[in-house]
């Protein structure tokens, strides 16, 4: 029996694309300082019959197909998002119906801005540590909201990751965690309020930098790792800019940043957006590798996690699920009206 | 043998009836038929399909009797769907055949046009599997359309052969005082009319109508055309375990029991009034009774040797759900006696009575 | 449109997720929707949750006149799918673009919202299909 980690792992990422320059055009933005500043060429929209719940299922029914679990031994399933459908009810209870998973098991909604997904990652390696669930599935999902117009319009957008988390058949062994996190207010949504509001440039130094490198920084000092321990290093990414400077602040060098790195092509799927990362991650490492994985949540908190890749990934990666390259090309564009009537924006008698 | 004879009747035009209630206008005509037929009824048969869902009426027959005045005779409400009428003509046949009564009366109505055009879709979607179809939003024109796609396919027809189906019933319509639409049209028309459910158009798709239809039925009193038979049959296989998809299942089942009853054959067959609520039924239907070749009614239709519906069906007369079926037993036994229609050229008369997308089939031979 | 009750969405949770059908322990017919008695005439059924989530599109049609519950969905595209296996079931058919289907489309089912009741009220899913993207 070898350490608890990641069994297998599955993302699902909606079809339809919209560029930032259609974005632009319809704000009266310069589409190329749009490009520059915020390092997204496109991002994922949901069709108008998604949603954070749709997403979830399709996401975990991959994870679940590539790790080869049965749904009897699911002990515990945690959906991290700031995107429920319902304000009051949750996703993970309708997860282990659309899974057909056992009804006797944990399921848990969790909130941290963008942070709850992977913080369901650290709850579930607890519970396995402890043998108190075989294994479990952490949910990353969101379809993230942005006021048309405003800087979130180009980048907030949708997607899912799901994690299967056990202690037998790991692909990707949990060796090391630590969090950090702060009363910082960089980012927030009221209750009955449709658009988060944020501080801008407040979101960076103070927020997601400091965040992301003391949990790393902490992390490094406690295990003894350096940083060129990692082979892949991936990090929350709101924008295409932020991760690659929290790296070289790091001393990471970019070649093992950049294959982490979906937000280019498919903007911030806020709670799946690292996980995404990583899963891409996932699908090229190779045994041996040491992968740092940090998440960030505004409000504000960061985890960082290292895993090391054992000899199952490769069968991993072979199985018969869709891949997170597969998701990425796979794609159709839409006009910023139909991106408006797809993420149910346009206001209805109903 | 017992004899149960449609000895009178009457039909309310089809169409748009805002100005009256349900019950008042199942009344007229049914005070109508009962002027035509001079004789009282022991009970009351209605025909209604959608009274709950549009009207939020129940016991509907009551509130019929009591514009009426008619006092103490039982009502009894059929619901069949879209073929309530068909049905509720079974019903009121098996009570005068069983010698209970003397004299009873049938009379369907709907009036779907007490809802918006929408909720119409929603309302004719409850004849579909609640559950398992209406819930994804299925309905008989989803299912039709799926069945004419594989019907046409499989006989080697264009849709241009089953526009021909639309042509035809606007011009049976055009002769046909009661019917909804009474105008010819081109078959460019049907061609160039938007897709409803591809491959079926606008034209496809009977309207749905206000609609109310009475007969007085009696045993043993030959003052008119005589029920020869009534047969009844269920399909109980859901559509997606069907083993085909290019016929009526039910009305194959129900019209070799009503044929055979009757001891007519589809040869004897001259006037036929067909469930044409969406085109693609009324092919299959023509083929169900045996009035064409399985697969081959298209071809029938384009050699100009179909006599069914000379209504105009439900495309042209119009859907008035469940007063279909009573207006189909109506319009076949004036057809056979010459009256309001051009006099059949025979002396027997076939209805076809469906309720959702082959759900339930009544056939009803009717002869002089 | 209004549902006015949740009773008759929830208990139909297993089939409008994860289609699950009913087999017949005598002759291994397979029923979905569930049915409580077998054709061969056994009334010994269980629940069967396996019927495999991929097969290829039958028949479809793209469909226009909708009820309530679908009118900002339209057109809808239909489909009759034959599951892996031989078990048929009609279902909506997302992400798809009507002139690239055709019968023996590879198709896999997907969870989606089916209706939403009003601004207020519950949120239904259920199963639907989508090509399979090579």
């Amino acid at each position: 029996m070898t350490r608890v980690g990641v069994v297998g792992w599955g993302v699902y990422i909606p079809r339809y694309r919209i560029r930032t320059e259609e974005v632009a055009r319809l704000w009266g933005d310069d589409p190329q300082r749009i490009a520059d500043v915020y390092l997204v060429n496109e991002k994922s929209v949901e069709a108008l019959d998604e949603d954070a719940v749709t997403i979830a299922v399709e996401a975990a029914r991959i994870a679940l197909r590539r790790a080869g679990v049965s749904r009897e031994r699911v002990g515990a399933v945690y959906v991290g998002t700031e995107s429920k459908p319902y304000a009051v009810k949750p996703i993970a209870s309708i997860l282990i119906d659309a899974l057909g998973l056992r009804n006797d098991i944990l399921a848990v909604d969790m909130e941290f801005a963008c942070k709850a997904g992977g913080d369901g990652l650290a709850a579930i390696a607890g519970l396995v540590e402890a043998g108190r669930v075989e294994y479990g599935i952490a949910v990353g999902v969101d379809t993230s909201q942005g006021e048309p117009g405003e800087h979130l319009d180009y980048s907030a957008s949708s997607g899912g990751a799901a994690l299967v988390v056990g202690r037998d058949g790991v692909a990707a062994e949990l060796e090391a965690m630590y969090a950090y996190a702060s009363d910082t207010p960089d980012f927030w949504r009221r209750d009955g309020s449709p658009y988060p509001m944020h501080g801008e440039g407040f979101t960076g130094e103070p927020a997601y930098f400091r965040h992301i490198i003391e949990a790393v920084r902490g992390l490094v000092s406690k295990y003894g790792y350096k940083p060129a321990d990692f082979t892949y290093a991936v990090f929350h990414q709101p924008n295409g800019r932020f991760p690659l400077r929290v790296a070289s602040a790091l001393g990471i060098p970019m070649d093992r940043v950049k294959p982490g790195i979906v937000v280019t092509h498919i903007g911030n799927t806020y709670n799946a957006s690292a996980l995404i990362g990583f899963a891409r991650v996932l699908e090229m490492a190779k045994p041996g590798d040491r992968i740092l994985l940090v998440t960030y949540g505004s409000g504000a908190g960061s985890d960082a996690f290292v895993f090391r890749v054992t000899d199952v990934i490769t069968e991993r990666q072979r199985a018969p699920a869709p891949a997170v390259e597969h998701m990425l090309r796979n794609k159709v564009y839409v006009d910023y009206a139909q991106y408006l009537k797809m993420r149910k924006m346009i206001k209805l008698l109903e | 043998m017992t004899g149960v004879y449609v000895v009178g009747a009457a039909l309310r035009p089809a169409g748009r009836h805002y100005g009256e209630n349900i019950d008042d206008m199942a009344a007229e005509v049914l005070g109508k038929a009962l002027a035509d037929a001079g004789v009282d009824i022991e009970a009351l048969f209605v025909a209604s399909s959608t009274t709950e869902l549009v009207n939020r009426q129940q016991i509907l027959g009551a509130y019929i009797l009591e514009s009426l005045g008619i006092d103490k005779i039982p009502a009894f409400r059929v619901e069949c769907g879209d073929g309530s009428g068909g049905a509720a003509v079974t019903a009121a046949y098996y009570a005068l055949a069983s010698g209970e009564y003397g004299c009873v009366a049938v009379v369907g109505v709907d009036k779907p046009n007490d809802v918006l055009s929408n909720q119409q879709v929603d309302v004719y979607a409850a004849v579909m599997d609640t559950y398992f179809e209406r819930y994804f939003g299925f309905t008989p024109l989803s299912h039709a359309a799926l069945m004419a796609k594989m019907y046409l396919k499989r006989h080697g027809y264009k849709y241009e052969d089953l526009a021909a189906w639309a042509v035809l019933m606007h011009e049976r319509g055009a002769e046909n005082p009661y019917a909804y639409f009474r105008r010819r049209v081109k078959l460019e028309d049907v061609l160039s009319s938007e897709y409803t459910s591809e491959p079926l158009r606008l034209y496809d798709v009977a309207p749905l109508v206000d609609g109310a239809a009475a007969a007085v039925l009696c045993r043993d009193r030959r003052d008119g055309p005589r029920i020869m038979s009534v047969a009844v049959a269920t399909n109980a296989v859901p559509f997606n375990m069907r083993s085909e998809y290019d016929t009526l299942y039910s009305l194959r089942e129900a019209a070799a029991r009503a044929y055979k009853a009757a001891g007519i054959s589809p040869r004897d067959v001259a006037a036929a009034e067909v469930h044409d609520s969406l085109s693609i039924f009324g092919v299959l239907a023509v083929e169900g009774l045996g009035l064409a070749e399985r697969g081959g009614a298209l071809a029938a239709l384009k050699r100009g040797g179909l006599r069914v519906n000379m209504s105009g069906g439900l495309k042209a007369r119009g859907n008035a759900l469940g007063a279909t079926g009573v207006y189909q037993l109506v319009e076949v036994a004036w057809q056979l006696v010459g009256r309001e229609f051009k006099r059949a050229d025979g002396r027997y008369g076939v209805v076809h009575s469906m309720g959702g997308v082959d759900r339930t089939s009544a056939v009803i031979v009717v002869g002089l | 449109m209004r549902h006015e009750s949740v009773p008759m969405y929830w208990r139909n949770i297993p089939q409008y997720y994860r289609l699950v059908a009913k087999r017949c322990r005598q002759c291994g017919a397979v029923y979905f929707p569930p049915a409580l008695r077998c054709r061969c005439g056994s009334a010994e059924l269980e629940d069967y949750d396996e019927l495999p989530h991929e097969g290829r599109l039958v028949e479809y049609t793209v469909l226009y006149q909708v009820g309530t519950d679908f009118l900002k969905q339209k057109p809808l595209i239909v489909g009759l799918v034959e599951l892996n296996g031989g078990v048929r079931a009609v279902g909506q058919i997302v992400d798809a673009q009507p002139d690239r289907l055709a019968p023996g489309t590879r198709v896999e089912l997907v969870f989606r919202r089916v209706a939403v009741d009003g601004r207020h009220g519950l949120i239904m899913y259920g199963y639907k299909f989508r090509p399979v993207q090579p």
